[in-house]
């Protein structure tokens, strides 16, 4: 081996304290970098074999009934490849052994096996056969979470009866890869089941021979991007039908939340390791600055002997590429670990795929080591550069001691003078080298806003959590009837056994328009001063209910462009009615879907119903026995097609979401940690050895070893105090954009900056401080004082 | 010693400009040095003749006048930062008063990060067979007396084979026997070897070896005395 790169390797061995917390950093931004560039292409992979598999649909339209033979007027749209008219009703399941109706979907599927839009891939068993009429495929999460195998029976309660089923597979679609039933944002595979059954029984069971409810289509390539004009074509063609949701690709339940993850890893691929390789490239910088400059003589003679320049640059790029090989080698290897992990455990419990790919991609383990080996190049050019650019016999003579210079500070002689003199040493230590200062406040505020951010999102998902069930729903149960039935219903299912409370509602299928902005959504009908669902304005109280006109979720009104007091038209989607005028009655919050309220009566006089209703939310008495009663006769209600439950739906989110937080959280204080620990102790341990003279001075004058490393102490919190004061705005300001930046029609998080969270920020960013402070008291304690007095000049 | 010059120093002057401050530091030297010379350049601190060995070593350029390599061939005074770092990569090797090691390198590797430059070089342990240092080769400078690391510094300045060894105050740092045994092993090469020797020092008993003796003094050459009898190293003293 040369001379030079055994001086090297050396060199490394005896810093290794110092680079394990920079090669900590750099890892830190690779892993997330491969982590999350190999868990977008696994999805990425996985979403596109999969849809290809299933002939994915590239849009949905669903009415109220329609002919088959009539959809052949689709041909005539131009930008419309291929469509398949479908079954599609909701079920509630009996399962035996559980209390509570489980709700979910039914599907025709054609007799035969074929290569149709939205099939499906069989998991266990197999597609129908010719044997029972009655047979019935699975989901298969449904079916491995309620331990149903092929062979077993079940019973759905559709078109207000009850059916008996053969199981005679269990499948997965690509239009169910994140299956959320009902009104809810995360998956819950036990209580949404998809079934599909031969097109045959379907129209026999809901009486639609040769007719269908929905359609789902592919489009010829030019549409695919801009579908929004056949769509709206399409719409106009079956409007006669009632259609009740035209829903392109991008909408679809399914594909938004996987899209969503999707892009949301791309713009965390980016951020991410661009924070940790900056402040990474920042302190190798620092160090590479303070050891070109120790080796000054080395390098003088270097060059007198004869290297040339560019040996010399290579030589110190080296200490820092090796840092960035090792650092990108290190952080590849996690990284594409922590997608392994993260695919294998996480995303197959959120996506259904058959088959999740969980792959090392090359390409990206290979970037990841070569931007970090960029960085660090990059961090270590300015310290080398430097050193270049003195003439050999400049660079062999000592560097001329520091210049002593007052500090701004000094400028208030009164103030200057009542700081003890340790403050006023570390307060010149912070402005003698302003570049290292600076290095430690922007490292100290990346690691704040990192936490801010995490913490921030936290609060807000609470919050929304919060929001959403404590203040607008805050029913047990809610049953839904298929079509509306008279206020008697009402009073039935409030007598029935275990119902504390219950309040009627009516929900109404419609489109809403104004000018030329249209929406299709639900208004819910509620009786005045409900308790269940409540409106609540965006001060956060209750909205009374108006007698006359709408309430608008603030989203919804903002799409339609309306405010209090304009009128809107309105039409519902599955009957002939004309359109009518309304009045957009006030503005309310809501963060899960595009909610909007009316008063029942109201809303029953616009619809020409007399008292209908074909929702009730309800109360149960807290004892299981009795609720458990009461589910049970739920059960035989056939009139029942759906049981939902906020109680549920809340709890599901909270161990979901709160868990999945809490891990991201946790790691999140880790890396924060290693920026605030790995930052504070490099530029500690470098101002120690610049200062060695200094404070074996000071030693000897008499000054204990606690108090010079108070001194250097003071000097990391003041430029703690300084990066946290940066990185609060950053991080608030950050989490602002992404609770913005998140908002869809299906979810909005709302902004929310709780003191716990700053507080916790500033403890962790603090102590992380304190504990990088261990290690430099050592080396304080360990000092060669006599060897430190007697530097060469 | 030969009739050949390989240093040839005309009108040579150099001037700092430290902010706003020149300082001029040597003022129309006129030097001949000839191949085989053992040149000892005598002068209190301060009097340039560091930056007269700088100058000559290529380490930096003169302000105005030349300095020719092996004249008329060479005019080192001319040269491009690149010229100038072959010129001491093949012509030069520099011993420095305060040794100048890598303190993370042994003997033998200190000294083959110059003998490995030279496509002329000669094996390490061969160079340090020469300043008498066989038996410390594995050695780190810390582990080694001052004296000892001179010698390192000596071999590695000799390993690359060149033709003027260029030594500052070498023995500026060590006590008198150490010292004595340096000159020993310069005064050696210079007969041996018949390497060009050119020494500057304060100390100026040592004057009484060398065949040529320069007095400088503020900045300019005071005296130039040829000395056909030089003294051998061990019976100098100061």
């Amino acid at each position: 081996m040369k001379p030079l790169n055994r001086k090297l390797l050396r060199e490394l061995f005896r810093a290794k304290g110092m680079l394990a917390a920079i090669i900590s950093i750099i890892a830190a931004g690779v892993l997330f970098f491969v982590g999350m560039a190999s868990l977008y292409y696994n999805l990425e992979t996985s979403r596109r074999l999969y849809y290809s598999k299933c002939r994915m649909a590239d849009f949905t339209v669903t009415v109220k009934k329609m002919p088959v033979v009539e959809l052949e007027q689709l041909h005539e749209i131009k930008g419309v490849s291929e469509f398949r008219p479908r079954i599609l009703f909701p079920v509630t399941v009996d399962l035996p052994g559980v209390e509570r109706p489980v709700s979910g979907q039914i599907l025709s599927l054609p007799e035969e096996p074929a290569p149709i839009i939205n099939n499906i891939v069989i998991r266990k068993g197999s597609y129908f056969t010719d044997s029972l009429s009655s047979e019935i495929i699975l989901n298969d999460t449904f079916a491995t979470e309620r331990d149903l195998e092929p062979g077993d029976q079940i019973e759905l309660i559709l078109n207000e009866r009850k059916e008996v089923f053969h199981i005679v597979g269990t499948a997965l679609s690509s239009e169910y890869v994140y299956v959320v039933g009902g009104g809810g944002i995360v998956p819950d595979p036990a209580n949404f089941g998809i079934f599909y059954i031969k097109e045959s029984l379907a129209e026999d069971l809901f009486n639609y021979q040769e007719a269908a409810n929905q359609v789902v289509g592919i489009l010829e390539e030019p549409s695919r991007k801009q579908p929004d004009d056949v769509l709206d074509r399409i719409e106009r063609k079956l409007e006669p039908y009632g259609v009740s949701a035209v829903t392109p690709l991008e909408d679809q339940s399914s594909h938004f939340f996987l899209s969503s993850e999707i892009e949301n890893l791309k713009t965390v691929v980016i951020i991410l390791p661009g924070i940790f390789l900056t402040v990474a490239a920042i302190i190798l910088n620092i160090l590479m600055l303070r050891l070109v400059e120790q080796q000054r003589t080395i390098v003088g003679t270097l060059k007198a002997i004869g290297y040339t320049n560019r040996e010399i640059l290579i030589h110190y790029l080296k200490f820092g590429g090796t840092i960035g090989l090792c650092g990108g080698a290190l952080g590849s290897t996690l990284g594409y670990l922590f997608a392994e992990v993260m695919t294998k455990h996480v995303y197959s419990k959120f996506f259904a795929f058959p088959k999740l790919v969980n792959q090392p991609y090359p390409g990206v383990l290979l970037t990841g080591v070569v931007i970090s080996l960029l960085f660090s190049l990059l961090g270590s050019m300015r310290g080398v550069t430097k050193v270049m650019a003195l003439s050999p016999a400049e660079a062999m003579r000592p560097k001329p001691p520091v210049r002593g210079r007052r500090i701004w500070l000094e400028k208030w002689t009164g103030l200057w003078k009542s700081l003890t003199l340790q403050t006023q040493f570390s307060l010149r230590g912070i402005s003698r080298n302003r570049m290292r200062s600076l290095a430690g406040i922007f490292a100290a505020s990346m690691g704040t806003m990192l936490l801010m951010v995490v913490l921030l999102m936290y609060d807000s998902m609470e919050e929304m959590m919060d929001f959403q069930f404590t203040k607008i729903l805050v029913n047990d149960f809610e049953i839904g009837f298929k079509d509306p039935r008279g206020y008697g219903a009402f009073l039935e299912t409030k007598r029935m056994p275990g119902v504390d409370y219950a309040e009627p509602m009516l929900h109404i299928a419609c489109t809403l328009q104004h000018e030329h902005r249209e929406k299709k959504v639900t208004v819910t009908g509620l009786i005045p001063g409900s308790r269940l669902t409540i409106p609540v304005n965006t001060e956060g109280d209750r909205e009374p209910l108006p007698t006359v006109g709408l309430l608008l979720s603030k989203r919804l009104a903002e799409i339609l462009d309306v405010g209090v007091g304009d009128q809107i038209w309105f039409e519902p989607t599955d009957r002939e009615e004309e359109l009518k005028k309304v009045p957009v009655a006030g503005i309310i919050n809501s963060y899960l879907g595009l909610s909007a309220y009316a008063d029942i009566d109201y809303l029953n006089r616009i619809v020409d119903y007399e008292d209908a209703v074909n929702s009730i939310q309800l109360k149960t008495v807290r004892d299981p026995t009795v609720e458990a009663e009461f589910l049970r006769q739920l059960k035989n209600t056939p009139v029942v097609q759906s049981v939902s439950s906020a109680r549920h739906d809340r709890q599901l989110l909270e161990e979901t979401m709160t868990g999945q937080l809490m891990i991201s959280l946790s790691i999140t204080i880790v890396f924060a940690g290693m920026i605030f620990f790995g930052s504070v102790l490099n530029s500690s341990l470098i101002s120690l050895s610049e200062r060695e003279q200094e404070i074996a001075t000071l030693h000897v004058l008499g000054y204990t070893t606690r108090e010079i490393a108070r001194m250097f102490l003071q000097e990391s919190l003041i430029l703690n105090l300084v990066g946290l004061l940066v990185g609060l705005p950053l991080g608030i300001g950050l989490g602002w954009l992404m609770c913005v930046s998140m908002g869809t029609d299906l979810f909005r998080i709302p902004f929310v900056i709780k003191p716990g969270s700053i507080l916790i920020t500033i403890v962790v960013g603090t102590g992380f401080t304190l504990l990088a402070h261990v290690p430099l008291k050592r080396s304080i304690d360990r000092m060669d004082w006599v060897s430190a007095l007697n530097v060469k000049e | 010693m030969s009739d050949k010059t390989i240093i040839s120093i005309q009108n040579v002057s150099k001037t700092f400009v430290m902010g706003d401050v020149k300082v001029p530091v040597l003022h129309s030297v006129n030097l001949e040095i000839h191949e085989g010379d053992f040149v000892v350049i005598v002068g209190p601190s301060g009097s340039g003749k560091s930056t007269l060995l700088n100058l000559i070593g290529g380490l930096d350029r003169p302000t105005s006048g030349e300095i020719w390599f092996d004249s008329p061939d060479q005019k080192i005074s001319g040269f491009s930062d690149s010229e100038l770092t072959a010129y001491r990569r093949e012509h030069v090797g520099f011993v420095f008063q305060f040794y100048n090691l890598v303190p993370t390198l042994t003997a033998t590797e200190n000294v083959q990060v110059a003998s490995e430059l030279s496509h002329e070089g000669m094996p390490p342990e061969e160079a340090l067979n020469l300043v008498g240092l066989e038996h410390r080769v594995e050695h780190f400078p810390s582990q080694m007396s001052g004296g000892e690391q001179q010698r390192v510094a000596i071999a590695r300045a000799i390993a690359k084979n060149p033709r003027v060894l260029l030594c500052d105050e070498p023995t500026g740092a060590l006590d008198l026997s150490t010292g004595r045994s340096i000159l020993g092993v310069l005064h050696r090469l210079n007969q041996e070897l018949g390497k060009t020797v050119i020494l500057i020092t304060h100390n100026s008993a040592i004057a009484e070896m060398g065949t040529l003796c320069v007095h400088i003094g503020s900045g300019t050459i005071a005296s130039k005395e040829s000395n056909p009898h030089p003294v051998s190293p061990e019976e100098i003293s100061w």
